[in-house]
């Protein structure tokens, strides 16, 4: 569970969250809603300790990242907005060299890696060297690396860009399996049909701060609107809304 | 569990390994200085003892006019080699050809004007672009001697003692012994062979800092389970274990080429054992993880792969400042300069090569010199690291 209470930060004149608040719950798959430039990113790094807030807290499982970031971060699968690999590593070295790095022995690492790469079905690439991998393919590894220590906790920022029909189909069916498995999953995401196909809850954040947290059912009625995405519009403020 | 560190540290030093462009500078940059200071040393030395091995091959026109000359010469060992009367240009194009030292042509009114003791006139061609200066200086020197014997029979036959011709008698002697005449230069040579230390850690360091980042990689790596310093540590490593490689190399390579050669035949000696090398390898260790330790700390500080690589380039050649400046001022070897990473390398080795005996005191400043900047590099790094400018640039 991760829990967020009124947290700020500033960047010299700039305020990049200014009081944001939800819980994301175990077994639940939590949308993070909001335009570019909302603070989604910030947000996701002062949840794994890479950045310092200036005011408010966060418990993930309990767990201050400001206090502990190693604790924390051994328990969170961080997809960033970035892939991430490295072009003279094949995909088996990459994932092996960041399962190390959590600690994990080798024949667990031999056996996940397996497990991980049935799951994202990419048997295909995996003793390939990752240069000239298609986008598709960078996101699957980059998702594989962040599956791979099974994590508590996912936080995931555009898990499906770039994927073709049938790998968002498999995305789909292992981010649902996580759910069932107890872990509490964040994903930031701009695609609304994700959203109420597969969420749970979602938060919405414009300008750094929170502006609603429920059921997209919930969302629509509180707004009065039908559909998820003019429902989402209409939170976050017209101009803005545009925007994004 | 193994240390994140060294984890790192195989991760960073597994893909160098297969990044042929570093592999190429580490090649180059290991191989060429000892290989083109073996092969123009040798040069010299085979020009300074060609003349013992071959004698001097010398052109002779009109050669039959002076026979008592042609005599000395072969005595003093010059092969001399007769032709029949040449053109000037042809003269020039076998000076040309480098066959011949020097032409020697004796006019055609030699014999008449030996006889009358007019002087008698004798040219000699050389060509100054060549590097056969030394041998003809010696056959200049044949000639003179060869006019000074007929003086000197002259001026007895006429009852004057051939002392008079000689006034002065100037006796040359020469203090300069093999090694100090060699300090010089050897000096300017040991000034190259610590360089590889800063030359072959260069791609991976920027690769490793700048690079990762450029590729945005390193927001991943950072959101590990790692501390700042495990991550700095491994990287560190990585590029200092490239530069031990190539320093280890060079100096090796080096030491073989300079004890085989046969020195001595230029004034030159190199005294250094292989124990000595070791002990001046084992101080010298610390310099190469001093040299990667600084261009991670630089080069992650810089705001792009480009920025990193052309201000390392002339970072690089920083420390080769003070050494300069020492053989520039001429200062006399110093306690101080074992305490500068570079400069201290390099007095050591000298002293040793000039066959001095230094204690274990320059070898321990040496170590601990570059030892403690390299991990004071390395804290900076960390801590650079940790900083959330450092973060918020990911």
């Amino acid at each position: 569970m991760i829990e967020v209470k009124e947290v700020r930060k500033q960047f010299g004149a700039v305020q990049a969250l200014g009081g944001v608040s939800f819980t994301a719950r175990d077994g639940q798959i939590t949308a993070l809603l909001g335009p570019n430039g909302a603070g989604k990113t910030t947000l996701l790094r002062c949840l794994v300790g890479l950045l310092q807030r200036d005011h408010g807290s966060i418990a993930v499982d309990g767990v201050d990242p400001a206090v502990h970031p190693i604790a924390v971060r051994a328990n969170i699968g961080f997809l960033t907005d970035q892939f991430g690999l490295y072009e003279r590593l094949s995909t088996r070295e990459y994932l092996t060299y960041f399962g190390e790095l959590h600690g994990m022995g080798k024949q667990d690492l031999a056996a996940r890696i397996g497990e991980v790469s049935s799951l994202l079905q990419m048997d295909d690439i995996l003793e390939r060297r990752s240069k000239g991998f298609s986008q598709g393919q960078r996101i699957k590894v980059a998702m594989a690396r962040t599956l791979l220590h099974r994590p508590r906790h996912l936080l995931l920022d555009e898990p499906s860009r770039g994927l073709d029909v049938m790998s968002t189909r498999a995305l789909r069916v292992a981010l649902a399996a996580l759910r069932n498995d107890g872990c509490c999953v964040i994903m930031a995401t701009h695609v609304m049909q994700e959203v109420s196909h597969l969420c749970d809850d979602v938060i919405v954040i414009a300008k750094g701060c929170t502006v609603a947290q429920g059921s997209p059912q919930q969302l629509c009625e509180r707004t009065g609107i039908a559909s998820l995405e003019d429902a989402f519009v209409s939170l976050v403020g017209t101009d803005e809304g545009m925007l994004a | 569990m193994k240390p994140r560190f060294l984890i790192v540290f195989f991760k960073e030093f597994r893909e160098t390994l297969r990044d042929k462009r570093s592999l190429w500078l580490l090649a180059v940059a290991t191989l060429m200085y000892p290989i083109l200071l073996g092969y123009f040393l040798n040069q010299q030395i085979n020009r300074a003892t060609q003349p013992e091995r071959e004698g001097i091959a010398l052109t002779v026109i009109g050669a039959d006019k002076a026979p008592t000359l042609m005599a000395q010469l072969k005595q003093k060992n010059v092969t001399v080699t007769a032709l029949p009367p040449t053109s000037d240009d042809a003269i020039e194009t076998l000076l040309r050809g480098r066959k011949t030292v020097a032409v020697l042509r004796l006019s055609d009114s030699f014999t008449a004007d030996y006889a009358a003791m007019r002087p008698a006139r004798i040219e000699l061609w050389y060509n100054s672009a060549s590097d056969t200066d030394a041998r003809r200086r010696d056959i200049d020197e044949i000639v003179q001697n060869y006019s000074a014997n007929i003086a000197g029979a002259r001026l007895l036959a006429h009852g004057v003692s051939p002392a008079t011709m000689a006034p002065i008698k100037l006796q040359r002697y020469d203090t300069g012994s093999n090694a100090a005449r060699s300090a010089g230069v050897i000096g300017s040579i040991l000034g190259f062979l610590f360089f590889p230390a800063f030359i072959c850690c260069l791609s991976a360091a920027v690769d490793s800092t700048a690079g990762e980042r450029e590729r945005r990689s390193l927001e991943v790596l950072m959101s590990q389970p790692a501390h700042a310093w495990e991550l700095i540590v491994g990287k560190w490593l990585a590029a200092g274990a490239l530069s031990v490689i190539g320093l280890t190399i060079t100096l090796v390579l080096a030491h073989a080429i300079l004890s085989w050669l046969p020195l001595e035949e230029i004034g030159m000696s190199w005294r250094v054992t292989s124990s000595d090398l070791a002990l001046v390898w084992l101080a010298s260790v610390p310099l190469s993880l001093f040299a990667a330790a600084v261009q991670i700390a630089i080069a992650m500080n810089a705001k792009s792969f480009k920025e990193a690589q052309s201000t390392l380039s002339f970072i690089t050649f920083v420390p080769m400042i003070p050494g300069v400046a020492v053989s520039m001022l001429e200062l006399k070897t110093a306690t101080w300069m074992y305490l500068v990473p570079m400069l201290s390398n390099q007095t050591l080795l000298r002293e040793i090569a000039k066959g001095e005996a230094i204690g274990s005191l320059p070898f321990v400043l040496t170590f601990a010199s570059s030892a403690i900047a390299a991990l004071a590099a390395v804290a900076f790094a960390a801590w650079r690291m940790k900083s959330e400018r450092y973060v918020l640039a990911v």
